[in-house]
């Protein structure tokens, strides 16, 4: 895996206006407030506090670019974080019943004793819902695919476990999980508290995340 | 730029497709290979299966079987063991069925009773006569099976020595895990344990990288502060994830108790715990050593669950005591 492929895969992202952002009232979008910033907390395998910004393109058809970090809770605030860069589009009004596709690129890092994990992915997700200009909720289903991973070892991996592991970058993909759940906000003037909740599986299953949810509380300000 | 939109995905993806980069399903790129994909390592055929197996001292001499602990763990942090062969025992190690660096199987074809069998198998593949006396260390999960083979078996075992079985029964285990295995959920220790799991996902049969998401996780088991005791990593080779989960969903759905009969095992047995485990101590071993009719009961001073490693010298002469002692 070298460089070209990586940044070919962060191209790919930005142009197709990749992987899942955040939940949109479709019904209360006015290109006066193009502006959005997000501020969440929830469980993303793991504890995890979140920033996000969206801006709402003047197309034809509605949609919003999205960056996003996130960082789990702990000790260590900067070894394990996510970067979503994508967007959101909707492609489906038909009165209040609308659907949406979401389209991001993903860089992220874990890192613990043992090993450093790097890796590009990507995730596109869906969501159908009922859409007022004051409420929403929607059944939302995405999938999010590691797809190059690279491996660092430490000492203790070496020492302790296996002198001969192989560092470097792997694919084919490390990894994909599925999430689907539902998620609903309420909006005042400019503001908007949005809640998620859902459950994931792995793309083989059969087998789960350790914690098999995820969950989001959020604030949303427009300007 | 409305065709390069099309066209960048598969150019994206020709590109992976066509470099032969390393793959995490292989043996030997993130975890070692096991006994059937590597000859060169001692194993030994037995009851279906291939395991990794080695066998210190004289054969004549009284046999002491070590079971490493997991369920799915290896006996290399176990080796200090080996050392009883200079007094006079026939040391033998294996790692148990899909654990270690034995051969790996699918998740449904395991039970308790296939590895009772296994190990009467081990010891029947080492055994050079009837009268040979046969004696069972476990650590852990080992002394688990340790005391569920003495359930099962009263008559075929000459005595005992358990290192912190973590439950004999589905209760005890319970409590054990409680104790033990606590998540904080704003500690560093639960964000390596559970943040990896959108880096790497496998199926239930997928070992390789099963075996490795555990291998990367172990960092949690001395993380600062654990109430094991555990002062630091000890070595291991690769862990039998698909075992280990297969026993949990067995005792999660089936329970298990493997005090039954222990009451009629009449010979002593020897219990061990660390003092600096907070989640056994000596009131979890008296829980314990109660089922059977005689037991005696040690603290192995400085040290906590991976005593066996870090603190042999300190485990040593009790073991060899009781040993003597019964022998």
């Amino acid at each position: 895996m070298n460089i070209i492929k990586i940044l070919l895969v962060v191209c790919y992202c930005f142009l197709a206006h990749v992987v899942f952002g955040q939940a949109v009232n479709w019904a209360n979008n006015s290109l006066e407030n193009k502006h959005t910033v997000h501020l969440n907390i929830g469980w993303d395998y793991g504890l995890i506090y979140e920033l996000g910004y969206s801006y709402q393109l003047d197309s034809e058809m509605p949609i919003i670019l999205n960056a996003l970090y996130s960082f789990p809770s702990g000790e260590d605030f900067f070894d394990d974080f996510k970067i979503k860069l994508g967007g959101q589009m909707s492609v489906l009004e038909h009165g209040p019943i609308g659907l949406s596709l979401a389209v991001n690129g993903i860089y992220r890092r874990y890192e613990n004793p043992l090993t450093t994990l790097q890796n590009f992915g990507g995730e596109i997700a869906t969501a159908i819902g009922y859409y007022k200009p004051r409420w929403f909720i929607a059944a939302e289903l995405g999938f999010d695919k590691a797809i190059a991973t690279h491996f660092n070892h430490t000492d203790a991996y070496r020492e302790n476990i296996y002198s001969e592991v192989k560092d470097g970058w792997y694919n084919p993909s490390t990894g994909g999980n599925f999430h689907f759940g539902v998620q609903t906000a309420l909006s005042f003037s400019q503001n908007a508290f949005v809640f998620r909740i859902g459950r994931m599986a792995t793309e083989n299953f059969n087998t789960t995340p350790t914690i098999p949810y995820y969950m989001r509380l959020g604030y949303q300000r427009k300007f | 730029m409305k065709n390069l939109f099309y066209w960048m995905p598969l150019m994206v993806f020709c590109f992976i497709a066509c470099e032969e980069d390393k793959s995490i399903e292989e043996s030997g790129n993130l975890v070692p290979p096991t006994v059937d994909e590597a000859p060169n390592l001692p194993s030994i055929f037995i009851n279906g299966t291939l395991l990794h197996a080695e066998a210190y001292g004289n054969p004549e001499d009284p046999m002491l079987v070590f079971l490493h602990g997991g369920p799915g763990g290896d006996y290399l942090n176990g080796m200090n063991v080996k050392h009883l062969a200079n007094n006079g025992y026939y040391v033998i190690f294996y790692d148990q069925r899909g654990s270690g660096l034995s051969q790996r199987h699918d998740k449904d074809t395991y039970s308790i009773q296939i590895m009772l069998d296994d190990l009467t198998a081990v010891i029947a593949h080492y055994r050079i006569s009837d009268s040979q006396k046969v004696f069972l260390f476990g650590h852990s999960w080992g002394g688990m099976l340790a005391a569920a083979y003495i359930n099962e078996y009263p008559d075929r075992i000459n005595g005992a020595i358990f290192a912190e079985p973590g439950g004999l029964n589905k209760d005890l285990l319970d409590e054990y895990g409680e104790s033990s295995r606590k998540l904080e959920l704003f500690s560093e220790a639960t964000n390596d344990v559970l943040y990896g799991d959108q880096f790497i996902t496998g199926g239930e049969n997928d070992h390789a990288i099963l075996d490795y998401k555990v291998a990367m996780i172990s960092s949690f088991q001395y993380h600062e502060g654990n109430n094991e005791g555990v002062e630091g990593p000890s070595p291991f080779s690769r862990y039998g994830a698909v075992t280990l989960n297969s026993f949990v969903d067995i005792a999660e759905n089936d329970g298990f108790d493997f005090t039954l009969n222990l009451n009629q095992f009449s010979t002593k047995v020897l219990f061990l715990y660390g003092e600096l485990n907070l989640s056994y101590g000596l009131s979890f071993a008296e829980k314990e050593a109660a089922f059977f009719p005689e037991a005696d009961i040690r603290q192995v001073d400085g040290t906590g669950h991976e005593m066996i490693h870090f603190k042999w010298d300190n485990v040593y002469p009790p073991v060899l005591d009781y040993l003597n002692s019964i022998n």
